[in-house]
C-alpha cells in the first residue's frame, strides 16, 4: 500500500515539477497542442473531396448547449426557437439539423458536450451561456473546421489567435430602456417593478436599461429592483412580484426562466407585465403589455453563410433594435400615446441620438409628452389670451385648457409665452369686451373659451386680421361668414364618455348609474351622449339615470342631485361642468366612485374619482400658435380626441382589472375606429 | 424611497407574503416530520413536490376541477412514497442516497412529462383567494391589520396552516401517533410489543409523500398558477432542513417555516425599499439569520433514536 | 491488520460487484422503455452511452474530470459520515474553495514560482472549505445545531457570496474595461495551471501521436488519453493521493480511529476520554476541505478562472454523496464508484446528444439508477450477514475496532 502511495506521490511531484520547469515549456506545449491537431485534421479534408461539396450537400449541421431549458420562456427558449425559424427557412431538417443540450448548468458536462458536437462533426457549435467562454477557447483551436459561438460575449477569442469562434450579444438594455419608457408612461401609481435573477449579465443590461427608461421619461418615478439570487426560483420570483405590488407597483417586469412565477402573480392581480428574452405572451395575454423579443435569425443565418463561404468565425453579433435583432411586441389594447412615445424611443435608440446608459433622468418627460401628440414647442414669442365662463379653479372646462397652457410655459419659459386671462366671464357682453381689449393689444392668440361667445367673435374678429382667435366648443370657423381668422376647436366628448361608460357599466353592481349633467348642450351634452352609449354597450340592461341642473355653477344642486342617484341605487356617479365638485362631495361621504371629465378631479376625492376623460389642450394650442405664426391665422377646426392625445384616460389602482381592462379595449377600440360612437 | 408607505403597511406586507412562502413548506415538512419520527430521512422530498406540482396542474389544466387536482397530486405523493417506503423499509436501503435517487427521478421524470404533454409554460386558474366579501361590498380582508395578514389566501394556504394542531394530535394524542414514535424510538422494542414496524413506516412515508405531492400542488394550483421545470428550486430540501429546524414536532417545523419565509418576505422588502444592501447580502439573509437564531441555546432537540436506521427483524 | 471490508470484499466480490451491475441493467430496462415511448432507439441511445464515457479518449478524459471533483467530495462525505456528521454543504465548501483559490492564483500569481502559488492556492481553497465545513461542525458541536439544517443554508449564503464577489471585487478588469461586465474573474496565470497529463508527456518525451504509433482502436485511445491533448489534468492524480491518504488517516492514525469511533458512538467515546465535540468540529471540517479542494482543482486544473456558480440543488455536492455512498464509504472504494458515476453522468449525457432526447430523461434514469442500486444492497448485506459475523453494516467493521 504504502508503495502505491509513494509512486503516487512521486507522480504528482512530476506533475508539479513539469508544470514549473515549463514557465518556456509550459507555455510551449500547449502551442504544440493547439497547432498540432490543425495538420493531421486538415489532411484528411485534403485528401477527401473538398470540404466545398460536403457543405453543399449534406444538411447544415447546428448545435447548441444552453443552462437552461429550451422551454425557460427565456434565454433558452429565445435562441431555440430562432434556430427552428431558421431551420423552416432553409427548408427543413433535411437542410438545416438542430441538436441540443439544454440544463448544461455544470460547465465541465458542457465543455464536454461542444467538444463532442465538434468531434461529430457539427458545423456551427453554439455555447449559450457567458460561463463557457473559457472553457470553448479551449475546445475551438483543436476544431479549425467548426464554427463556434458563444453568448453573451464580445470576445471572438482573437487575441489568442483564434478565427473560429462567433460571438454574439443582446444589447438588452435598449430594449429594457424603451419597456421602462412605455411602463412610465402606462403606470398610474408611479411605482414600478422588477424582479431580476442575478445582478448580471442580460438581466442586469436589461433591467439597467429598464430603470433608466423610466427614470428619462419621468424623473420621479419610483423603481423598486428585487433580485432573487437565482434564475429557477419561481416561487421566490413570485413573491417578489407580490412584495412589489403591496409597495404600489402597478407594472412588473423581469428577467431570466424564473419570471413565469411573477408573470403568474402579475395576472392575478391584473398588472401589467413588460416581457425580454422570448415572447411570453401566451402565458398571460391579458397582461403582458410588451415584448423585448430577442430575433436570433439573422445573426444564426449570417453565421451560417459566413462558415458556408468559408469565414469560421470572428464576427461579433449584437441584437439592437436598429438591426432587428431586438424587436418591441406591443400588446394592442395599451395606451396609444404610451406606445407612441415608446416606439419614439425605439427610433431614438435605434438612430443613436438616445444612448440608455447616459439619457439623463427625466430628460424624456417632455420629448415623451411630445411624442404623445407631436407636440414641438419650436416657436417664436407668443401672447396668448383666454376668456372662459368659468375660474381657471373649477376643476372642470376652464381649468383643463388653462392647464396646459401653463404647461407650455413651464416648458418655454415666460418670457415666450405670454398668458392673459378673464375667468368668471358668464356675461357675454362683457366676454366680447375682453375679446377686444386684448385683440387691440396685441395678443396673437384670443381664445373664447365658450360656446357662447360666438357671435360677438365673429363681429369682433375681422377687425384684427392678424390677430387670431379661437373658439370652442364649435366646428364653425366662421368661413362662411368671411371670417378667416378664427381657429374651432372641440372635443370629441363623446369618446371619452363612451370609455367612462364602458367602465361605469363593468363597475355597477346596482345597474344603476347616476349623471349629473349641467345643460344639455355642447360638451357635456357630447360627454354624456357618449357616456350612454359606452354604458349600453357594455351592459345593455344597466339603467342610467340623467339630471341636468340647469346651469354651470350650481353646486348645490349638482349635489342633491347626486343625492338623488345614490337614493334611486345608483352606484357609479359621473358628471360635468363646474359643479360636479358639490356631487363629488357627496359621492365622497357616501363611497361612491365618481368618474370625472375634463380636469383632474382626484384631488378632491382620492379614493372615489375612479377615472378622468382629461382634457389636454396643448397640441391644439401649440398648432393654433404655429399656424398664426406662419401666416395662417384660422379657418381650422382642431379636435381633441383619444387618438391624437387630446383626451387621456386616467384609472384608478383601486379598480377591478377586468373593469380596466374593458375600458382599455374601448379606448384602443375608439382609437382604431373600430368603435364608432353615436350621438344622438 | 416609498415614503408613501407606513411601516405598519409594510408589516403587513411582510406577514402576509411570509404566510403564503411558508404554504409548501409547511406542507412538506410536517409530512416529512411523520416519516422522521417513524425512523425514516427522506430526502426525496424535493422530486415528489415536484411530481406533485406537476401532476397536480396537468390535471386543473384537463379538467379544471381544482379539487381533482389535489387529489392527483396527494395520489401521485402517495406513490412516491410508497417506493420510497418498499426501498428504505422493504430493501432496508441507506435512507439518504434512496432519498437523492427519489429526487433525481422525481426532477427528471417531473420535466419529462412536463415537455411530452405540455410543452410549454401554460398558466391555469387556480385556487381562488378568499376574501370573505360581505354583501355590503366590504371584505373582511380588508379588516385592518389582522384581516389584511390572515385573511385574502386561497384554501392551500389555510389547509397548510390547519395541517399543524391535526398532525400534532395525531403525533401526540393518539395511540397511532405512540405507535409512529415508539418505532421511531425503539423498533425493537415496538415490534416485541407486536407494532409492525414496517406497516408503520409505509404509512407514515405515505403520508409524507401525500404532503409532499400536496406540497407541490399548492405551488402549481394555487400559489403560482404554473408549472415550470424545476420549479421548486430547493425547497424540498429546504423542508427537510426545517424538520430538524422544529425538533420534529409540528408546531417547531410551523415556527421554523414562520421564520424562514418572514425574512424571506423582509428581505424582499429590505430590496423594494431600496435600502442601500447590495442583493446579494439581502437573498442570503433568511438563511443567515436561520442559522443565527439556531445558535441560540435551545433545549436538546429529540432527534428519534432510530432516524436514518434500517429495520430488520432479529436483529442485536 | 486485518479489515473486514477488504476481507468481505475479496470473498465476495464476484457477486458483489455483478450485484450493482444488474441494478443498473434493471434501471437501464426502464429507461429503454420511457425511450422507446418516445419513439427513440434505446440500443443506439445506451451505445452512445457507453462509448461516449469510456470507449475513446475524450470521452475517458471526460470521465476522470467529472470522476476528480466527485472523488475529493466524496472523500469529505466518506469523512463526514464516518464522523457521524452529515455534510449536505459540500456544494458550498467547494464554492468558497474555489473562490478562495482564484484569489490566491490572481495576487501570487505573478509575483511566486507557479508551483508554489499552486500550493498554496490548493492549501487555501482546501482551508477555505475547511473552515465553512468547520462552521456548521462547530454550530453542532457547541451549539446542538442540526448540521443538516446549517449546511443547506451554508449552501446558500456561498452562492450569493460567489455572486457578490464576481460582480464586484473579483470580476476581470478586463470585462470592466470592455462595459460587457460578465460576472466572471480574470483568467489564472498559465503559470499556475495544474499541467495536464498531454502536457506530462510531452515533458516525458512522447510527443507522438497514436497515429504516428501505428496504435489502432482501444489502444490508441488509451495512448490518446494521456499523451494526446485532451481536458485530462492531473488534478485526478492529486485526488487518488488524496483517497490514499484519507484511508490512511482513517485507519492508521489516532485521530482516524477517534473520528470513527465518535461516529459509531458518541457516548462511549465521551467514556473512553475522546473530546467528542472536537471530533465533530474535525470531521465536518476535514469534510469541508476536501470539498473545497475539489473546487480548488477545478478551478486550477480545469477552468482557471472563476465564473458564476450556477446551481446548488444538482451539482457535485448530492452527486459527491452519491459517489460516496456507492464507495460504501470506503476512501478507496470511493476511486472506482467515483470514476463509474462520473460515467454515467458523461454517457448520459452523450447519450442526450446522440439520440436527442430531453436532458431530464437522463436525470430520471440516473436517479432510477441509484434506486436500483442502493435497493439491491441487501442481497449483497444479507450475504454478508451470513459470511461475517461482525454485522450487516460495515460500520460495525470499524465498530470492532473502536471497542477493541
Amino acid at each position: 500500500m504504502k508503495k502505491i502511495t509513494w509512486l503516487l506521490l512521486v507522480l504528482l511531484a512530476l506533475a508539479l515539477v513539469a508544470a514549473q520547469c515549463g514557465g518556456p515549456a509550459a507555455t510551449e506545449a500547449p502551442a504544440q497542442a493547439t497547432e498540432a491537431p490543425a495538420q493531421p485534421q486538415e489532411a484528411p479534408t485534403e485528401a477527401a473531396p473538398a470540404p466545398a461539396p460536403a457543405e453543399e450537400s449534406g444538411p447544415f449541421r447546428v448545435a447548441i448547449v444552453m443552462p437552461s431549458p429550451t422551454t425557460d420562456m427565456a434565454w433558452g427558449e429565445s435562441i431555440y426557437d430562432s434556430l427552428l425559424r431558421l431551420q423552416e427557412e432553409t427548408g427543413g431538417e433535411a437542410n438545416f439539423e438542430i441538436a441540443y443540450s439544454e440544463g448544461m448548468f455544470n460547465v465541465t458536462d458542457a465543455a464536454a458536450a461542444i467538444r463532442d458536437y465538434a468531434d461529430s462533426g457539427y458545423d456551427l457549435v453554439i455555447a449559450h451561456g457567458t460561463q463557457y467562454g473559457t472553457s470553448l477557447f479551449e475546445i475551438a483551436p483543436d476544431y479549425p473546421d467548426t464554427s463556434f459561438a458563444w453568448g453573451t460575449a464580445t470576445d471572438t477569442g482573437a487575441d489568442q489567435g483564434l478565427n473560429n469562434v462567433f460571438a454574439y450579444e443582446a444589447r438588452a438594455e435598449q430594449g429594457g430602456f424603451v419597456n421602462g419608457v412605455l411602463a412610465a408612461h402606462l403606470t398610474q401609481s408611479g411605482v414600478l417593478g422588477v424582479v431580476g435573477p442575478v445582478e448580471a449579465g442580460d438581466a442586469k443590461l436589461y433591467i439597467d436599461g429598464f430603470v433608466a427608461g423610466a427614470k428619462y421619461a419621468n424623473a420621479d418615478i419610483t423603481v423598486n429592483v428585487s433580485y432573487t439570487g437565482s434564475f429557477g426560483d419561481t416561487a421566490l420570483a413570485a413573491e417578489a412580484a407580490n412584495t412589489h405590488i403591496q409597495a404600489g407597483a402597478d407594472i412588473l417586469t423581469g428577467s431570466a426562466q424564473q419570471v413565469v412565477g411573477a408573470i403568474g402573480v402579475a395576472k392575478e392581480k391584473g398588472v401589467l407585465w413588460m416581457g425580454t428574452q422570448a415572447d411570453q405572451s401566451p402565458l398571460a395575454p391579458d397582461i403582458v403589455a410588451a415584448t423585448q423579443f430577442y430575433d436570433w435569425v439573422p445573426a444564426l443565418r449570417d453565421m451560417m453563410e459566413k462558415h458556408q463561404s468559408g469565414t469560421m468565425g470572428g464576427v461579433v453579433y449584437s441584437l439592437t433594435l436598429d438591426n432587428g435583432g431586438l424587436q418591441m411586441l406591443y400588446s394592442d389594447n395599451l395606451d396609444q400615446n404610451a406606445v407612441a412615445a415608446a416606439k419614439d424611443t425605439e427610433a431614438a435608440i435605434a438612430a443613436g441620438s438616445i444612448d440608455p446608459f447616459t439619457a439623463e433622468a427625466g430628460a424624456g418627460a417632455a420629448m415623451a409628452d411630445e411624442a404623445a401628440a407631436t407636440l414641438n414647442y419650436d416657436f417664436d414669442p407668443v401672447r396668448v389670451a383666454i376668456i372662459m365662463p368659468s375660474s381657471i379653479t373649477d376643476m372642470a372646462w376652464s381649468q383643463s385648457l388653462y392647464d396646459s397652457l401653463k404647461q407650455i410655459q413651464d416648458v418655454v419659459g415666460a418670457d415666450k409665452l405670454e398668458i392673459a386671462y378673464s375667468e368668471g366671464m358668464f356675461n357675454v357682453t362683457d366676454a366680447a369686451a375682453a375679446i377686444r381689449d386684448y385683440a387691440e393689444n396685441g395678443y396673437n392668440l384670443v381664445i373664447a373659451h365658450g360656446a357662447q361667445y360666438g357671435t360677438s367673435l365673429f363681429e369682433i374678429a375681422p377687425d384684427y386680421p392678424d390677430t387670431s382667435f379661437a373658439w370652442g366648443t364649435t366646428t364653425d370657423t366662421g368661413a362662411e361668414q368671411g371670417v378667416t381668422n378664427v381657429f374651432a376647436y372641440e372635443p370629441r366628448a363623446e369618446q371619452g364618455g363612451y370609455v367612462s361608460g364602458v367602465l361605469a357599466a363593468n363597475l355597477t353592481k346596482s345597474g344603476i348609474i347616476g349623471v349629473v349633467g349641467p345643460v344639455n348642450a355642447g360638451d357635456a351634452k357630447l360627454h354624456i351622449d357618449g357616456f350612454l352609449a359606452g354604458v349600453k354597450a357594455a351592459n345593455p340592461e344597466a339603467q342610467v339615470n340623467v339630471s341636468f341642473t340647469g346651469s354651470f355653477g350650481d353646486t348645490a344642486l349638482a349635489a342633491e342631485a347626486a343625492n338623488t342617484h345614490i337614493q334611486a341605487g345608483a352606484d357609479v356617479l359621473t358628471g360635468s361642468a363646474q359643479q360636479v365638485v358639490g356631487a363629488i362631495g357627496v359621492a365622497k361621504d357616501k363611497g361612491i366612485p365618481w368618474m370625472g371629465i375634463q380636469s383632474d378631479q382626484s384631488p378632491l376625492a382620492p379614493d372615489i374619482v375612479v377615472a378622468t376623460v382629461l382634457y389636454d389642450w396643448r397640441a391644439t394650442l401649440i398648432n393654433m400658435i404655429k399656424m398664426n405664426q406662419s401666416g395662417e391665422k384660422g379657418g381650422k377646426v382642431l379636435q381633441l380626441t383619444l387618438a391624437n392625445g387630446g383626451q387621456t384616460m386616467i384609472y384608478a389602482d383601486s379598480l377591478p382589472a377586468e373593469a380596466v381592462a374593458a375600458a382599455k379595449a374601448a379606448e384602443a377600440g375608439i382609437i382604431s375606429g373600430d368603435i364608432m360612437v353615436e350621438i344622438q | 424611497m416609498n415614503e408613501g408607505l407606513s411601516v405598519l403597511a409594510i408589516i403587513v406586507g411582510i406577514a402576509h407574503s411570509g404566510i403564503r412562502l411558508a404554504t409548501p413548506y409547511l406542507y412538506a415538512a410536517i409530512g416529512e416530520t411523520f416519516s422522521q419520527r417513524s425512523g425514516v430521512l427522506n430526502l426525496g422530498v424535493e422530486g415528489i413536490m415536484l411530481m406533485g406540482a406537476y401532476s397536480g396542474f396537468f390535471v386543473v389544466f384537463k379538467t379544471g376541477n381544482l379539487f381533482l387536482g389535489v387529489l392527483a397530486a396527494a395520489l401521485t405523493g402517495i406513490l412516491m412514497g410508497l417506493a420510497m417506503a418498499f426501498i428504505s423499509v422493504t430493501l432496508q436501503a441507506e435512507q439518504g442516497i434512496s432519498g437523492i435517487g427519489l429526487f433525481m427521478f422525481g426532477l427528471g421524470a417531473s420535466s419529462l412529462l412536463f415537455k411530452t404533454t405540455l410543452g410549454t409554460v401554460e398558466g391555469v386558474k387556480g385556487f381562488p383567494e378568499l376574501h370573505l366579501c360581505l354583501p355590503s361590498g366590504y371584505c373582511l380582508s380588508d379588516f385592518p391589520v389582522l384581516g389584511e395578514i390572515f385573511l385574502g389566501h386561497s384554501l392551500m394556504v389555510y389547509g397548510a396552516f390547519a395541517l399543524v394542531p391535526v398532525s400534532w394530535w395525531i403525533l401526540n394524542k393518539t395511540t397511532w401517533g405512540l405507535k409512529i414514535r415508539a418505532v421511531g424510538q425503539n423498533p425493537q422494542a415496538a415490534d416485541t410489543l407486536g407494532v409492525s414496524v414496517a406497516a408503520v413506516r409505509y404509512i407514515t412515508i405515505s403520508i409524507g409523500g401525500m404532503l409532499a405531492g400536496i406540497a407541490g400542488a399548492s405551488l402549481s394550483i394555487s400559489l403560482l398558477n404554473i408549472f415550470q421545470e424545476n420549479m421548486t428550486n430547493g425547497q424540498g430540501f429546504i423542508a427537510v432542513a426545517l424538520v430538524y429546524f422544529g425538533s420534529w414536532t409540528p408546531f417547531g417545523v410551523l415556527a421554523g417555516a414562520m421564520l424562514f419565509s418572514l425574512i424571506n418576505a423582509l428581505q424582499l422588502w429590505v430590496q423594494v425599499l431600496g435600502l442601500n444592501i447590495p442583493s446579494d447580502v439581502a437573498v442570503m439573509l433568511p438563511y443567515l439569520l436561520t442559522i443565527i437564531v439556531l445558535a441560540f441555546p435551545f433545549r436538546r432537540a429529540l432527534q428519534p433514536a432510530a432516524l436514518t436506521k434500517p429495520f430488520e427483524r432479529g436483529e442485536n | 491488520m486485518q479489515n473486514p471490508w477488504l476481507k468481505r470484499l475479496q470473498a465476495g466480490r464476484i457477486i458483489d460487484t455483478l450485484l450493482p451491475l444488474v441494478a443498473v441493467a434493471g434501471a437501464l430496462i426502464v429507461g429503454a422503455v420511457i425511450l422507446f415511448l418516445l419513439d427513440k432507439n434505446p440500443v443506439e441511445a445506451y451505445k452512445a452511452m457507453f462509448t461516449g464515457a469510456f470507449a475513446n479518449k475524450n470521452g475517458l478524459a471526460d470521465t476522470l474530470v467529472k470522476a476528480t471533483p466527485l472523488l475529493l467530495v466524496g472523500l469529505g462525505i466518506a469523512i463526514a459520515f464516518r464522523g457521524g456528521v452529515i455534510n449536505i454543504g459540500a456544494e458550498g465548501q467547494l464554492v468558497v474553495g474555489a473562490l478562495m483559490t482564484t484569489f490566491i492564483g490572481l495576487s501570487l500569481g505573478e509575483k511566486l514560482p507557479g508551483w508554489l502559488v499552486i500550493i498554496i492556492a490548493l492549501a487555501g481553497g482546501a482551508l477555505m472549505g475547511g473552515i465553512w465545513g468547520g462552521i456548521p461542525g462547530y454550530l453542532k458541536a457547541r451549539l446542538n445545531v442540526n448540521e443538516i439544517l446549517s449546511t443547506v443554508m451554508m449552501n446558500q449564503i456561498a452562492v450569493q457570496v460567489g455572486f457578490y464577489l464576481l460582480r464586484g471585487p473579483m470580476i476581470d478588469p478586463a470585462e470592466v474595461a470592455a462595459g460587457t461586465n460578465i460576472p466572471h474573474s480574470a483568467r489564472l496565470p498559465k503559470s499556475v495551471d495544474l499541467p495536464r497529463f498531454v502536457d506530462i508527456a510531452r515533458a516525458l518525451g512522447f510527443t507522438e501521436r497514436a497515429k504516428d504509433l501505428g496504435l489502432t482502436g482501444f489502444n490508441a485511445e488509451l495512448y490518446g488519453l494521456f499523451a494526446e491533448p485532451t481536458r485530462l489534468h492531473t488534478g485526478l492524480l492529486i485526488a487518488i493521493v488524496m483517497a490514499v491518504l484519507v484511508y490512511i488517516l482513517l485507519w492508521r492514525t489516532t485521530i482516524g480511529y477517534r473520528i470513527r469511533a465518535v461516529g459509531i458512538s458518541p457516548a462511549a467515546s465521551r467514556y473512553a476520554g475522546i473530546n467528542v465535540q472536537r471530533y465533530m468540529v474535525l470531521s465536518m471540517g476535514l469534510s469541508g476541505a476536501f470539498a473545497g479542494l475539489a473546487g480548488a482543482v477545478e478551478i486550477l486544473g480545469l477552468h482557471h478562472r472563476m465564473f458564476e456558480p450556477l446551481s446548488v440543488s444538482a451539482g457535485y455536492g448530492f452527486s459527491g454523496i452519491v459517489a460516496a455512498l456507492f464507495g460504501k464509504l470506503h476512501p478507496l472504494g470511493v476511486i472506482p464508484s467515483s470514476i463509474l458515476f462520473g460515467g454515467l453522468l458523461v454517457g448520459g449525457d452523450k447519450m442526450q446528444r446522440a439520440v436527442q432526447i430531453p436532458q431530464v430523461l437522463v436525470t430520471a434514469v440516473l436517479g432510477l439508477v441509484v434506486l436500483f442500486v442502493v435497493g439491491s444492497e441487501i442481497w449483497s448485506r444479507r450475504r454478508a450477514n451470513r459470511r461475517v459475523s461482525t454485522g450487516p453494516d460495515e460500520l460495525s467493521g470499524a465498530a470492532g475496532e473502536a471497542s477493541s
